[in-house]
């Protein structure tokens, strides 16, 4: 029983149009025939057991994975045709990694506004004006000049998040952001996530943080070897935990 | 005959003389092998056709003399039309030579930067030009710091093989000297203590841009 997905905002242009997706690494089928629309203003939390290809979905939607069959739109451009559109899409996504992958020998603002500088091609004062702005958004604008070794971890999550907002994506996309963090450190990014919520952010988030789905998620993607096994309404997900699969993966999730 | 201080002090004015030809040599053929070298490392990088080629002079490179890369450019290339100064092709040859070396190095250096840092500059929408020179170089050097630093010695120390091509450097200066006096001793320590000294700054100089890459932010 495939619940059929909701939409909130059915006549807004999808930001985010998957269609029969198909990937392999080798001979390993890790996508299978994924449907997905993302609309504006969605906040989607995919979820599921490791290797059932939920990271391997997000970084295909940022074009850092290929794909061999099906098609993924970003506002109407397709990734994987050719090297033009690819690039067009991308620009409409940010994307927040496991492991914040900040860049060490660069402080925290110059980590900001290379890309504002080379890809915008933006003045510094004004690429710095953005990124302080958005390290604000983060919380953690007297952090400005440090280098990254020198943050905590959630910190420099924080920081990566700012990175992908500098350059006004139309969606971000979180790779399991608390995964490897201490748990200390998991609230202060949630809370930073939470609050881009709140601000109308479009975000597809892969990670294991139920409560967080709970409360920010207005569907929720659960995946299954390969498959997208249940999309559903936040609300739906929880309360009748829609699939068989999915409840005894929220049973062995919340049972610790 | 033995160890005459006063003649050996008498020749440190000529040798030092040829400072200028050994310095030349070094520093032309460093920037030479290293621009070299990180192409060559990038066009194997790129695979393919190319790449494979890269991969094959390297080794090819790798495999062979200095002296015979010297003789060769200086002696068959004019053959062919082209005709270069003795100092112009010690520091061809020297770049040539010690490229497939430090495309070595420079392979070391990026293998060790995690894959993450090129997926992050893929995701903020950097070129790959801008990812190679924002991202990956500057932590590339880093990495190699030292070993590039033993390579800029080793360059230093193989100028006297220039002198095959008369090139004025430092050790062939000695020599000369030594061949006109009869006198050995002398006008060689002096031209290994001189090498040992400019050894000894290039080290110390390499050592502090090491720190100073460092300070900024170790992973």
């Amino acid at each position: 029983m495939l619940a059929q997905a909701p939409h909130p905002a059915s006549e807004t242009l999808p930001l985010v149009r998957i269609v029969g997706l198909n990937k392999w690494f080798g001979a390993l089928q890790v996508l299978k025939d994924i449907e997905l629309t993302v609309r504006a203003g969605s906040r989607i939390v995919v979820c599921g057991p490791s290797g059932s290809g939920k990271s391997t979905l997000i970084r295909c939607i940022n074009g850092l994975e290929h794909f061999q069959k099906g098609t993924i739109q970003l506002e109407g451009t397709a990734l994987g045709r050719n090297p033009r559109d690819t690039a067009t899409a991308r620009r409409q996504t940010g994307m927040v990694f496991q492991s914040f992958n900040l860049f060490p020998h660069l402080t925290v603002l110059a980590n900001c506004t290379l890309a504002l500088r080379r890809v915008l091609l933006k003045p510094a004062s004004e690429a710095e004006e953005i990124a302080m702005h958005h390290l604000t958004t983060v919380r953690i604008p007297e952090k400005a000049h440090a280098y990254p070794a020198q943050l905590s971890g959630g910190q420099q999550q924080r920081v990566a998040i700012a990175r992908a907002l500098c350059l006004n994506p139309r969606i971000m996309l979180f790779d399991e952001p608390t995964s490897a963090l201490d748990p200390e450190m998991i609230k202060e990014v949630l809370d930073v996530m939470v609050a881009l919520a709140g601000s109308g952010v479009t975000m597809v988030c892969v990670t294991h943080e139920m409560g967080f789905a709970r409360e920010v998620a207005d569907q929720i993607v659960f995946m299954d070897e390969g498959r997208i096994v249940v999309h559903a309404s936040s609300r739906d997900f929880f309360s009748r935990a829609a699939h068989p699969r999915a409840q005894l993966f929220l049973d062995t999730i919340l049972s610790h | 005959m033995g160890f005459d201080l006063h003649f050996a002090l008498s020749t440190i004015p000529t040798i030092i003389g040829a400072i200028g030809a050994t310095l030349l040599a070094t520093i032309l053929s460093c920037l030479g092998a290293s621009a070299l070298g990180f192409t060559f490392e990038m066009i194997r990088r790129g695979g393919g056709a190319p790449g494979l080629a890269v991969r094959f002079l390297i080794d090819f490179i790798r495999s062979t003399p200095v002296l015979a890369w010297l003789y060769f450019l200086y002696f068959v290339l004019p053959f062919y039309g082209i005709r270069l100064g003795a100092m112009t092709v010690g520091i061809l040859g020297l770049s040539l030579y010690y490229s497939g070396y430090l495309a070595e190095v420079f392979k070391a250096g990026i293998d060790a930067i995690p894959k993450g840092q090129q997926e992050a500059a893929r995701s903020l929408s950097l070129t790959r030009r801008d990812t190679i020179v924002f991202v990956i170089a500057p932590q590339m050097l880093r990495n190699i710091a030292a070993p590039l630093g033993n390579y800029f010695v080793s360059i230093l120390k193989a100028t006297p093989y220039l002198a095959v091509l008369a090139v004025p450097e430092m050790l062939g200066r000695a020599f000369d000297i030594a061949s006109e006096t009869y006198r050995y001793a002398e006008p060689l320590t002096v031209a290994g203590i001189l090498f040992l000294a400019l050894a000894l700054i290039v080290a110390y100089g390499v050592k502090r841009i090491e720190q100073r890459l460092l300070a900024a932010g170790r992973r």
